[in-house]
């Protein structure tokens, strides 16, 4: 059994490697691709003011003159030695900035994450018991609602009403104006989450419905089920029995599926709140071409999704034993 | 279900708190004393940080340390740090005296021997400043710089007023997180991409400024306007597309500034190539009669009143309403005959009836270029379009990226932006030294008289001396670089920089706002104060 887990561990280990040196050598070929000129986007407003000297001397300072192969070999030997560089825009060390930024996004991923899996499996189930009724109806309603919509969107929308409107929630940003950063207190900071964490909620939820109720509806279709409603089991007794065990599977494949999206989805939720945290790094970085900040994020973010992946396909094998034997199912 | 429901309830009740606890945020409403602090959503946060050698500062106060000299609200010259400076004859040296009274944010005297070491690293660094003309700078004595040219340069006193002065002793690799100045206010916390608190500097030199403290925060317009509505800042920067909103306790201020937008030509006939090569010239912009036509045919008023919706006033040069503007260049603009007849005198005629005028075998149409995503500048575009159909000239209008423009700029018009306190813009703009530079001069304009013009006014001694010269290149009665002239640029708008105030915040009389909307607005911020106040005095 041991050994089993190992030898997992092992091979996900190497994949990961191979796919972070991959996503490395393609997000700097794709920048290096891209219009964007990091010279231009680091002078910013200023590009009007500077001359042809300065910018050579700016290109100098950030190596920038050098071939592009040359650029990626220097940065990838710095990255094996542990060094992720400056970034050009914040003029900080690239593994700071991230530091910084981390435990907010990842405060912020984790609430969206657990609420948009709690809400959705609940509503998918309450849907798919009760099929046909109003609370599909509402609860599929709703969900196809809110598939279509963008995260953005319903951001703003979020905004206008709780913080401009009522007034209940603040305008942005991850703590309160003017208070010096001693006297914020966790509470303050929770505050500030909370709209964000549920844009990010709301647009989570509708996927993760209609594919658990769309899940569960397949397996009371099946024998084993009909023949424990011949046996009278019926509503909650039914549910916990037979229908639980067997989407537990396919609901850990989505909870997990959701991560990559989620995460995609705090891009743009951070720009509607002002939150800092990594997205609006990633499009600072993106923008202005500041290709250490970018590779840095990206390689971050690859792992993160990545583990978390790694994580569901732990968490399958725990749940199905006969998966652990290496049979497929 | 009836667990499901009640658990559902349960995880419901725990958020409620959350909802109703409102942790203790500084409202912006007024007690009985009036509030000492305010809270800005002017946006533009310099993510490389406070440090004027890399570059802060150049566009409105900047806050944490003091410059030698400063422009007052009418863009004249007073001393701030300095005491007194002095040119000499050849306009190479410049002596400054200093005052004996100015100290850091923590305690220590500010001497020359600061003064020297800010102006040598500026000079040595790979940064925005230019200082490539400074030779030699010495701290003659504690109180007195020296600084020495290699060519006399009128327009080098606006390095005196934009250079902050960092301390020798407190200047390292993380000056620009933690800043240590001789100016009002003094840097307290900065949240990156949040916010930034500042208090009043206890060593300041001058007046003490009325607000004790201010929180800086970096949202985007939209949020800072969401912001402004909510009632929880006290000055929003709000762009002109939601000036039309009201928003109670607070009013509207439309700043004048010098924030142009123009349409810059290429000045040569086609066939060219740069460097990199990228196509130069074009036929039809190549002709000065229609350069001339198109300046005055579009109706400027037309354009503030319709694109900006009357925020904003007529251009007819990148220096309107400066010191160094001439008046002259004003033109009678919105004329469509009188374009057309000056384009028939030079030859175009519209001989197939399509609308467009032909010389020979040239069509009267060129396309404009603007920067994509900038809606203004769009708008701009099309109406200028629609204002040059009646003449006979046809305009295609592309939205491009910066980058394509780079590429394109020199073989097509393209809608651009400018707008400084620094003369040097006209010299930069209009130069033949600067053809092709960068976004310099694009258009490759070039003219001999214009140029002597030009040097003069840049190799004067002082900036009035100048102004003359300045003066000249734009029109000296038989050439110049204005619509009078050779119209190379056809100057539209000065667009206003649009802000949202609370009711009752004096705000004084900002000068005339440079290129860059939001932190201009804060040059001044040392004078403002409550309208009210018995102990400021109220105006």
């Amino acid at each position: 059994m041991k050994r089993h887990w190992l030898v997992l561990l092992g091979w996900k280990l190497l994949r990961l490697t191979s796919l972070l040196a991959a996503v490395c050598f393609l997000t700097f070929w794709l920048v290096h691709l891209s219009p964007v000129d990091p010279v231009q986007a680091y002078i910013g407003a200023e590009m009007m003011l500077v001359g042809p000297e300065q910018r050579q001397q700016i290109e100098a300072y950030w190596g920038l003159d050098r071939p592009p192969l040359e650029r990626f070999a220097r940065w990838f030997n710095a990255l094996l030695h542990g060094d992720l560089g400056t970034s050009m825009i914040y003029r900080q060390p690239v593994l700071d900035i991230i530091a910084a930024r981390f435990w907010s996004s990842f405060l912020l991923l984790a609430a969206a994450w657990v609420l948009s899996g709690i809400i959705g499996f609940a509503a998918g189930i309450v849907a798919a018991m009760q099929r046909d009724r109003w609370p599909d109806r509402i609860i599929s309603w709703y969900c196809y609602t809110l598939a279509a919509t963008p995260a953005y969107w319903i951001g703003l929308v979020l905004l206008l009403v709780f913080s401009v409107r009522l007034g209940w929630f603040p305008v942005g940003l991850g703590a309160p104006a003017g208070v010096p950063a001693e006297q914020v207190t966790w509470w303050d900071k929770l505050h500030h989450m909370v709209l964000p964490a549920l844009t990010l909620s709301i647009t989570g939820i509708a996927p993760i419905a209609l594919h658990t109720r769309q899940k569960l509806l397949d397996v009371l279709a099946s024998d084993f089920v009909l023949f424990a409603k011949a046996r009278g089991l019926q509503g909650w007794k039914l549910l916990r029995r037979h229908g639980l065990r067997n989407i537990a599977l396919p609901a850990v494949s989505l909870q997990f599926a959701s991560f990559s999206e989620l995460f995609g989805g705090t891009v743009l939720v951070e720009q509607v709140f002002s939150y800092p945290g990594l997205g609006q790094a990633l499009v600072e970085a993106g923008v202005r071409g500041d290709v250490p900040l970018l590779l840095g994020l990206v390689l971050f973010s690859t792992l993160f999704v990545y583990v978390g992946n790694g994580l569901a396909d732990g968490l399958y094998r725990w749940i199905d034993p006969r998966m652990r034997k290496g049979s497929a199912v | 279900m009836g667990r499901i429901t009640g658990a559902f309830l349960l995880a419901v009740s725990f958020l409620l708190p959350l909802v109703a606890c409102s942790p203790s945020t500084p409202t912006a409403a007024t007690g009985d004393a009036p509030r000492r602090e305010l809270i800005l959503a002017v946006g533009g946060e310099p993510e490389a940080g406070f440090d004027p050698i890399a570059g802060w500062g150049r566009y409105g106060s900047p806050l944490f340390q003091s410059t030698l000299l400063k422009r007052d609200n009418q863009l004249q010259l007073v001393r701030d740090l300095a005491e007194d400076y002095d040119v000499s004859e050849d306009g190479r040296t410049w002596t400054v005296a200093l005052r004996r009274d100015a100290r850091f944010s923590d305690g220590r005297p500010l001497t020359a021997e600061d003064v020297r070491f800010t102006f040598e690293t500026a000079a040595s660094n790979a940064t925005v400043l230019d200082l490539t003309n400074v030779a030699r700078v010495e701290a003659v004595d504690d109180d007195t710089v020296r600084i020495t040219l290699h060519r006399p340069q009128s327009t080098f006193v606006n390095v005196l007023a934009t250079l902050g002065i960092v301390p020798k002793h407190a200047y390292g690799p993380d000056y620009a997180e933690r800043p240590i100045g001789s100016g009002p206010y003094r840097l307290v916390q900065w949240d990156k991409g949040q916010q930034m608190i500042v208090e009043a500097n206890p060593y300041y030199y001058g007046p003490k400024p009325y607000f004790e403290r201010l929180t800086f925060l970096f949202l985007g317009e939209d949020a800072a306007f969401a912001a402004a509505k909510a009632g929880k800042v006290d000055v929003a920067y709000i762009p002109a597309a939601l000036a039309g909103q009201s928003v109670p306790g607070m009013r509207l201020v439309a700043l004048k500034t010098v924030d142009n937008r123009g349409i810059v030509f290429p000045f040569r006939p086609s066939g060219g190539r740069t460097a990199e090569g990228f196509p130069v010239g074009n036929d039809v912009t190549a002709d000065p009669a229609i350069r001339r036509a198109v300046n005055v045919a579009v109706d400027r008023r037309l354009l503030v009143e319709g694109v900006l919706n009357g925020y904003g006033r007529p251009a007819y040069s990148a220096v309107d309403d400066l010191p160094w503007w001439n008046e002259e260049t004003v033109i009678a603009d919105g004329d469509v005959g009188g374009a057309r007849q000056m384009l028939q005198a030079a030859g175009w005629r519209d001989d197939d009836g399509d609308g467009v005028l032909e010389k020979g075998a040239l069509k009267a149409e060129f396309t404009l270029l603007y920067p994509a995503g900038d809606s203004t500048r769009q708008a701009l575009a099309l109406a200028v379009a629609d204002q040059l159909k009646p003449v006979g000239i046809r305009v295609r209008v592309e939205g491009k990226s910066w980058d394509d423009i780079r590429r394109l700029m020199h073989a097509n018009a393209v809608l651009l932006g400018f707008g400084s306190h620094d003369a040097t813009e006209l010299y930069h703009l209009h130069s033949s030294k600067f053809q092709g530079v960068d976004f310099f001069n694009p258009g490759y304009y070039a003219n001999p008289a214009v140029d002597a013009w030009l040097e003069k006014a840049m190799a004067a001694r002082t900036e009035e001396e100048a102004l003359e010269y300045w003066k000249r290149a734009q029109w000296d009665g038989r050439t110049g670089l204005s619509a009078l002239g050779d119209a190379p640029w056809a100057w539209l708008v000065n667009i206003d920089h649009l802000y949202l105030v609370r009711d009752g915040l004096d705000i004084g009389r900002p000068a005339i706002q440079p290129h860059g909307h939001g932190w201009p607005i804060t040059d001044n911020i040392d004078e403002w104060r409550w309208r009210h106040d018995g102990n400021g005095g109220s105006r």
